[in-house]
This record gives structure tokens, C-alpha cells and sequence, in this order.
């Protein structure tokens, strides 16, 4: 995991007017699962397809095992990509489409279809191989597609919104599935999604994207728990805001209650304090504590979502009490509870 | 209710066809079965002699000849079509339907017209020579208007709108990430046209050669004006048959192997559509 394998160094990418990369540097190591997450037009499809090869960087260099690749083809770099769409030839049987790969590098017959044969019982679609693709479920393609690229054994493999097309329960399997090949395989996997919560699930590291610019990286931990910005907090799982202004080292919110953070703003600065909603609890007594009227609670068998309405923030909040919580103290609607949490668990964000 | 709506809607072109194609394919079937009168008509009785002429190595040769000279035409056009038909699909959408509209102008002229002007283009003093001396080429040209050349040149160009039209539908539909996977997995330019866009687009390229063949092939105006009568294909004998020698019966005969020869070929073309397009799903 030490091991640098790609550089992105001041990478850029125009469209006309649009700076869909407006310089990006990124190190990627050795064996790693990295996850490039953000919005549709945040440039993530852009930067993976420039690893790919079907864009040329305009400006910046993409380093590859010390090798500036950034003006290679894609069919002599030795990256491969799952497509979005999949991208299955549909002429091709399932076998066919994963031995092409191997047939463009010239390989001998038999151990094309040994290669071929052990991939097939990796993705365990054996069975399958005579199939055509239109013949298969979306799992079942998906996996095809996945084998398809892997059977090549490239430095990297870049995987395009791979779960999109799923239903929720099998993306959840298929979540696992990815990370138990990439170890297997111990190939990096560079995904990109617009799912944060696939992003943390599957990723060692995670990169969020904004406008063709790197907003912050790190561990999905660090990610969650540290936002570098109130667009990453907002972006990465549920928060709740609230509005506040520095005074004399306090912050102090819309209806004059103080909240105590971890991070500080500047003096007399306009900011956001910022909280999970798992760190807000009914019984511990803690720094901060808030008072509201409950306008809904949704029951979603894991935990209880209580949504309170206080004047300290605009919006209603979100507390998450847990099963055994809200059993020992019943929460219902129109009932005025007082919420705490620790400054530690706060964070301020300049506006 | 619902399954009988589809029957009414399609009873008027179920009448037309039966009473104008239907009824009269079947009258020309009985009619290659009779005797031709002694001047002309029918005699009604039955014989398998129009048949049989049919096989004569005379006819047969026409036969043969119709054929190499419509496969020839087709070939040709498929070639040209493709190339753009790939051209146009590759083009940004917005200046498609522009090229598509300058590929199938010349539909909006009359065939006859289309055809005649070719003549003026190939005969010795026509453009082609007018160009050929205009860049300085003083010797003879090889004789150009009335050949078998002709003919093919007029084929070409009249049904080349249909083979763009043909190969354009499953070109344009082509997902680019296909060919961008072929690329992707080792695959060069060539090697993805060849291993991946080509047989994607079989069915196109089928229709678009088994068109151009069967219109090719019982074609009479072309071969009639830019072959000249130096040499007959099979629809200028059906021609005349019925209009100059007054052998109705016979062809009749001629008229129904043309038939069954395009109703082989537009089989064998539903089958590659079908075949290209995937196997059935089992479930």
C-alpha cells in the first residue's frame, strides 16, 4: 500500500468553455481500492476516462509505474476499464467476450482458455459461458463485464459507476464481491460513483470531486468523520446545520444558544456548525444540548429518524435513536425533547 | 376487444394487397401453366413447356447474367454505402439529418430522368469525355455508354441512397462504448471494425445488398436505356414477352422464378437480421 503506482500531476481537461479538470493531483498506491466520488458533472467520469485513455489531458502528466502515459492509446496501456453501460459485444458469447482481451494480446490458444476458464469460476458463471449477453440478468452482465477486464490483469482497473444499474440488494452483495476480488487479485481498482455510501463502503481511500477540482481525500473515516469543507460534509452521509457567528471565541446560533465545536472559526466570522445525527443523543449530558418540538418520526427498523424542529436552525433536525433507545424512552410526534452532544463532535464551517 | 382491434385496422391493406397483389401473383402462377395461342393469348390448356424453356441454356444464361450484373450493382453499393453511412454516423448528431437529406435527394427526382441523365454524362461527347479532354487526354476513351459498365454505373447510383439509409440505422445505434471496450481490451482501429462494428452491422449491410439485388435484378429500364439493348436482362425478357412477342405464358414463367429467387433471397436476409441480432432469450 506504500508503493506510489499513478501520478496525476496538474492534470487539466477542457470542453470548449468548460474546464471539466481544472488541475488535479492525485497519488494512488500499490493494491489500493480508491473510490473518485461526486456529482454528475464534477468531472470523476472525465478523470477516468483520461486514465483510460479515450481523453487527452490538455495540461499535467499521468504517471504510470514512472511512466508518463498521459498520450498512450488506450489498447497499449496497460489499464483496462468496466464500463458503465457494461459494454458487452452482443454477438459474442460469454466466454468469447472475455477471451478477446486475451486473443489482442496474441496469446497461445490453450492458455487463453485456461485464462478464460479459471476467470469464469472466479465470477462463478461457468455454466454460462455459451450464453449471449442479452441472455443473461444485469448481475449476471455485470459480472461478465467485470471478468472481461480483469482477465487481462491490468496495473489498474477502472470500474464506471459498476453498481448503478443494480437493485439495492444485490449492489450490496456486489459491493463485498468487488472488494473480495480486488484483494484476491490484488489489482488496484480505481471506481467511480456518485453513491457516497458505496464509496465508503467499498474504498481504502476516497476522493471527492467538485467542478473539476480535488475537494478533499483521505480514508472513508476520515472522510466522514473530518470534512475538509461544508460541501464535503454535505455531500458525504446526513448532517445537520446550524447557522452561527464567532463572538468573543463562542459560537453562537440564530437564537442565542451557544454551541461549542472542535474546530474553531475566526473572530466575528458568519459560519455553520456542523453535527451527525448519530452523535446526537436524549440521555448523555454533553456540551451542547438544543431544544425542539419532534414535526416527524420515521421508523426504519435499524433506528428510529426523529426530525426536530428548533429555532436554532432553519431547517429541522435529524436525530437517529437506536432501537433499544427509542424503546427505553418513546419519542412521538408534537413532543418537546432536548437533544445533546459533545463539542468534539462538532465541527464549524466558515461560510 | 383488444385482440380484435389490431384485425380492423388492418383490414383495408389486407383487401388491398389481396385484390392487387395477392390475386394477381396467383393469375400470373396459372398462367405459366397454359399454352400461348397461335396469335397470342391463351390457350387453356395445361403444359410444363414454359417451364422448361425456362432451363434452356439460353434463357438460363440471361438468368445467370441478371444475377452477376444485380450482385455486382449490389456489391458495389454496399461497399460505397457503408462507408457513408459510417461517415454520417460519426458526425456530430446535429449535421446528421443534414447529410442523411443530401443522401436520399435524388429520390426526389424522377427515376427515368436520373437515368437518362447518365446517358448524357457517358455517351463520346458527354461530360465524362468533356473532363477527361478538359485535362489534356487526347486518345480514345473506351467506349462507355450501352456497355454492361453502364448499366452497373446506373444500378449503383439509383439504389445508393437505400444502402445509406440501410447501414445508417444499426451504425448510428451502435453504443461508442463497444467500440471504445474493444479498445480498451488491445483492440487497434481495424481489428474493432472488423471483430466488433462489422458484425454489429450485418443486418444493415444485408438489407441494403439484398435491396439493391432485387430491384437490380428485374430492373428493364436501366439495362434498356444505359445497356442500349446490346444485351437483356431478365426484366427486359419479361418485358418482352408480354408486350412485343406475345408470350404471355411464358412470361409468366420467366416472372415467377424472378420471384421466387428475391422471396430466397429476402428469406435468407430475415434470417441473418435475426441470427446478427442475438439468439433468442431462453426465458
Amino acid at each position: 500500500m506504500t508503493e506510489s503506482l499513478l501520478s496525476i500531476k496538474g492534470v487539466e481537461k477542457h470542453f470548449g468553455a468548460v474546464r471539466a479538470i481544472d488541475g488535479i493531483d492525485l497519488e494512488i498506491y500499490e493494491n489500493e481500492f480508491f473510490a473518485l466520488l461526486g456529482a454528475s458533472g464534477s468531472g470523476k467520469t472525465t478523470l477516468l476516462r483520461m486514465l483510460a485513455g479515450f481523453e487527452i489531458p490538455d495540461a499535467g502528466q499521468i504517471i504510470l509505474d514512472g511512466k508518463d502515459v498521459s498520450r498512450i492509446p488506450p489498447n497499449h496501456r496497460p489499464v483496462n476499464l468496466m464500463f458503465q453501460s457494461y459494454a458487452l459485444f452482443p454477438h459474442m458469447s460469454v466466454a468469447q467476450n472475455i477471451a478477446y482481451g486475451l486473443e489482442m494480446e496474441k496469446l497461445p490458444k490453450a492458455q487463453i482458455k485456461s485464462r478464460v476458464d479459471e476467470i469464469l469460476d472466479v465470477i462463478q458463471l461457468g455454466h454460462l459461458a455459451k450464453r449471449k449477453p442479452d441472455q443473461l440478468s444485469g448481475g449476471q452482465r455485470q459480472r461478465v463485464a467485470l471478468a472481461r477486464a480483469l482477465v487481462k490483469r491490468p496495473r489498474l482497473l477502472l470500474l464506471d459507476e459498476p453498481l448503478g444499474a443494480l437493485d439495492k440488494k444485490l449492489r450490496g452483495e456486489m459491493q463485498l464481491e468487488l472488494k473480495r476480488i480486488q484483494h484476491e487479485f490484488g489489482i488496484t481498482f480505481i471506481i467511480v460513483t456518485h453513491d457516497q455510501e458505496e464509496a465508503l463502503v467499498m474504498a481504502d481511500r476516497v476522493a471527492i470531486l467538485k467542478d473539476g477540482k480535488l475537494l478533499q481525500s483521505g480514508t472513508p473515516r476520515e472522510i466522514y468523520e473530518h470534512p475538509g469543507s461544508r460541501f464535503a460534509a454535505d455531500f458525504i452521509g446526513v448532517m445537520n446545520f446550524f447557522p452561527v457567528r464567532e463572538v468573543d471565541g463562542k459560537l453562537i446560533a440564530e437564537d442565542g444558544s451557544v454551541i461549542a465545536a472542535g474546530t474553531p472559526l475566526s473572530a466575528g466570522q458568519q459560519g455553520v456548525a456542523a453535527v451527525r445525527p448519530e452523535r446526537l443523543s436524549l440521555t448523555i449530558k454533553a456540551e451542547n444540548s438544543i431544544t425542539g418540538k419532534v414535526v416527524a418520526t420515521a421508523y426504519h427498523g435499524l433506528d428510529l429518524q426523529v426530525h426536530l424542529k428548533t429555532p436554532a436552525a432553519p431547517e429541522p433536525i435529524l436525530m437517529r435513536l437506536t432501537a433499544s433507545d427509542a424503546e427505553a424512552r418513546p419519542v412521538a410526534e408534537g413532543d418537546e425533547i432536548t437533544v445533546y452532544w459533545a463539542a468534539r463532535d462538532t465541527r464549524a464551517f466558515p461560510l | 376487444m383488444t385482440d380484435r382491434k389490431p384485425l380492423y385496422l388492418m383490414t383495408p391493406a389486407l383487401v388491398w394487397l389481396t385484390a392487387f397483389m395477392v390475386v394477381p401473383c396467383l393469375l400470373i402462377l396459372a398462367l405459366a401453366f397454359f399454352r400461348r395461342g397461335i396469335y397470342g393469348g391463351i390457350e387453356y390448356t395445361f403444359t410444363m413447356e414454359n417451364i422448361a424453356l425456362v432451363f434452356d441454356p439460353l434463357y438460363a444464361g440471361i438468368f445467370l447474367k441478371s444475377a452477376w450484373i444485380a450482385g455486382l450493382s449490389a456489391t458495389i453499393a454496399v461497399v460505397i454505402g457503408y462507408a457513408a453511412a459510417y461517415a454520417i454516423a460519426a458526425a456530430p448528431s446535429r449535421r446528421q439529418a443534414t447529410l442523411l437529406f443530401f443522401a436520399v435527394l435524388p429520390f426526389w427526382s424522377n427515376y427515368l430522368v436520373r437515368t437518362y441523365a447518365w446517358i448524357v454524362m457517358l455517351n463520346r461527347e458527354g461530360l465524362v469525355a468533356g473532363i477527361a479532354a478538359w485535362l489534356g487526354y487526347d486518345g480514345e476513351l473506351p467506349k462507355m455508354l450501352y456497355t454492361e459498365t453502364a448499366v452497373v454505373i446506373g444500378l449503383v447510383y439509383n439504389y445508393l441512397p437505400f444502402v445509406i439509409l440501410a447501414c445508417y440505422a444499426p451504425l448510428s445505434r451502435l453504443n461508442p462504448e463497444i467500440a471504445e471496450a474493444s479498445r480498451d481490451l488491445g483492440g487497434g482501429g481495424w481489428t474493432t471494425f472488423r471483430r466488433v462494428i462489422l458484425p454489429m452491422t450485418v443486418p444493415g449491410i444485408a438489407t441494403g445488398f439484398v435491396f439493391v439485388f432485387v430491384l437490380s435484378i428485374g430492373n428493364f429500364v436501366t439495362p434498356a436505356l444505359l445497356g442500349g439493348g446490346q444485351f437483356q436482362m431478365i426484366g427486359n425478357l419479361v418485358y418482352a414477352q408480354f408486350l412485343t412477342a406475345n408470350d404471355w405464358p411464358f412470361g409468366a414463367a420467366l416472372s415467377m422464378f424472378l420471384i421466387a429467387i428475391m422471396m430466397g433471397l429476402l428469406t435468407l436476409q430475415t434470417f441473418a437480421t435475426e441470427r446478427a441480432s442475438g439468439a433468442r432469450r431462453e426465458d
